[in-house]
């Protein structure tokens, strides 16, 4: 488990990120989402324990950051932006080098580099030298890298980046299985399609974390979120308006052809009365879709709006 | 400091150095060039017979082995004297390959996942110093004793002892890793500031200074090699300087610099 509370670092006259607090549970993907330069990274080497916060205080499971830093290398795994491979070794010699910077010997070491290996599909190409590899090639290797000694605690930024889609579903399903075992972990991205999928928790980030949610939740944040209902039949959708505004819950709605468009508060809720209403009315359903926001959407008018407001100022 | 980290990194390094064949070369060649110029020379003295008329020019030199015959004389002040540019080695190699391995680490970004691991930096550096120094030390010994050997056979057995004095025996034990130490420390605190390992060369380059000043001013001072006060006073200089620049490596590769300067 991460806690983070008040997290901070100034590079000289730079403040780089500030006030960063949130937590990541066992069993937990929480994605870190933000524009270049916003402090994910930062905040990421700050808490791998590669560089110390300016104020602030962090436990990575229960260890805190800024007494027990080797303790927390141990128990982490990080997969950096760049891979960052040594170019003149081969994938099973890169792998090697960091089980043993990890503590791992021997037939343990062995065992962990064959397993990660076929994990991320580089068995036949084991015993190639990395200069030789795609982005892909070296990314895949990387990920096993960062995965080779089972950490408690992983960080992944961007971890799909360079990879074909199947591999990206590859990592992707081992990342969702390694929440399974319990572990907590940190995905920095920029890709707002991965996030949506992959975490369990997402925090938007510009130097602080603007807003922690849910993907879910980001995506109705600010938000009435509305209701498409399909209808079949005689009757026009302009016939059940009048039934649909004297519903408590119901803020507003239109009819357009054969469809009205319902706006809600909160959707998982009420949408089961709203057909159950329509339906008491005569209403011959054929589809009922909610239209939130993309997260996309979600995501730029919430930096948009912080960067509006601090160009303001 | 645990040893099995600090060899996990030397053992690293050297699988990256065995690749690197230009590398190899670089660690080489100087040391072939070094012995090779002054066992030319001893090889045409001893195909010929000294000029008489210029005797009075070299008397200064010959004068060194007193109770030796002149021409074995002048090929002992030949084989000695060149000596001092053997400190070139462990001055030269080690400053290249050190700045290959930090920089190139550098531009392959494989610092961070380094740093990122349980290895601390003094384990980080530690392996790559031996890595950088191990070459340079043992190129320059075994230039040193096929040196001796080779000049011993050429002309007489006499110049294989005076190759193997006790003042070179305790240079080489001593002086040489003390250069070799200094030249990998200057080399890592360079990198750390620039990353084009060229321009890193160019600056460590004048290392090899005051090592090529004392060479001229021996042989222009008609002395034929060090005495062993020299060499001592040479060890305790080296080992001051890599004490300072050990203070200023600790500073200048810290974890949070190395990383932030990547970016």
């Amino acid at each position: 488990m991460i806690v983070v509370e008040g997290l901070r670092k100034d590079f000289r006259s730079l403040t780089a990120v500030h006030d960063m607090s949130f937590t990541v549970g066992d069993g937990e993907i929480f994605g870190l989402l933000g524009p270049n330069g916003a402090g994910k990274t930062t905040t990421v080497r700050m808490l791998a324990g590669l560089i110390s916060p300016t104020a602030g205080t962090a436990t990575v499971n229960g260890h805190p950051l800024r007494e027990t830093t080797q303790q927390i290398r141990a128990i982490t795994g990080i997969l950096t932006e760049s891979p960052g491979l040594h170019e003149k070794l081969t994938a099973r010699q890169n792998l090697a080098y960091y089980g043993r910077l990890y503590g791992l010997r021997a037939a343990r070491l062995r065992e962990a580099v064959d397993r990660y290996l076929a994990v991320v599909e580089m068995t036949e190409h084991a015993d190639r030298r990395v200069a030789t590899f795609s982005k892909g090639m070296r990314q895949k290797v990387a990920i096993a890298r960062a995965l080779l000694h089972e950490p408690e605690v992983i960080y992944l930024d961007e971890p799909t980046s360079g990879l074909d889609p199947s591999a990206a579903k590859t990592v992707r399903d081992f990342v969702a299985t390694l929440r399974g075992l319990g572990r907590s972990i940190v995905v920095c991205t920029h890709n707002l399609d991965e996030a949506e999928r992959l975490c369990d928790r997402i925090g938007i980030m510009r130097g602080t974390l603007l807003r922690v949610d849910t993907p879910v939740g980001l995506r109705r944040h600010g938000r009435t979120a509305t209701v498409r209902v399909e209808l079949n039949g005689a009757r026009g959708p302009e016939s059940f308006i009048g039934r649909l505004a004297d519903l408590p819950y119901v803020t507003g709605v239109q009819a357009r052809e054969n469809t009205l468009v319902v706006e809600l508060a909160d959707p998982p809720h009420e949408t089961p009365d709203l057909v159950a209403a329509l339906v008491g009315a005569g209403a011959r359903i054929t589809s009922v879709v909610e239209e939130a926001q993309t997260l996309e959407e979600a995501y730029l008018s919430l930096v948009g709006e912080i960067g509006e407001r601090d160009a303001d100022r | 400091m645990r040893i099995g980290y600090v060899w996990a990194v030397f053992a690293k390094e050297w699988r990256d150095l065995l690749t690197n064949r230009l590398l190899l070369g670089a660690v080489a060649f100087p040391a072939l060039v070094f012995a090779a110029i002054p066992t030319g020379l001893v090889a045409f003295i001893q195909a010929r017979d000294l000029d008489p008329n210029q005797m009075g020019q070299i008397q200064q030199y010959i004068a060194n082995f007193p109770g030796v015959p002149a021409k074995l004389a002048a090929q002992a002040f030949i084989v000695t004297n060149f000596m001092a540019y053997f400190l070139l080695i462990p001055a030269m190699v080690p400053m290249a390959i050190a700045t290959q391995s930090v920089i190139g680490e550098k531009v392959a970004r494989s610092l961070e996942p380094q740093l990122a691991t349980p290895l601390e930096v003094s384990e980080l550096l530690t392996g790559k110093t031996i890595a950088a120094a191990l070459p340079a030390i043992t190129a320059t010994w075994l230039v040193f004793a096929g040196y001796g050997l080779v000049n011993g056979w050429i002309a007489d057995p006499r110049l294989t002892r005076f190759v193997f004095s006790d003042v070179w025996i305790i240079a080489m034990i001593t002086l040489v890793p003390l250069i070799c130490l200094l030249s990998v420390l200057l080399g890592i605190v360079i990198s750390s500031r620039v990353n084009d390992p060229r321009t890193a060369q160019q600056i460590g380059g004048f290392v090899v200074i005051p090592i090529i000043a004392i060479a001229v001013a021996q042989f222009f001072g008609g002395h034929a090699t060090f005495s062993m006060q020299q060499v001592m006073i040479g060890d305790l200089l080296v080992a001051g300087l890599v004490g300072v620049t050990l203070l200023i490596g600790s500073w200048a590769f810290d974890r949070e610099s190395i990383l932030t300067r990547l970016t």
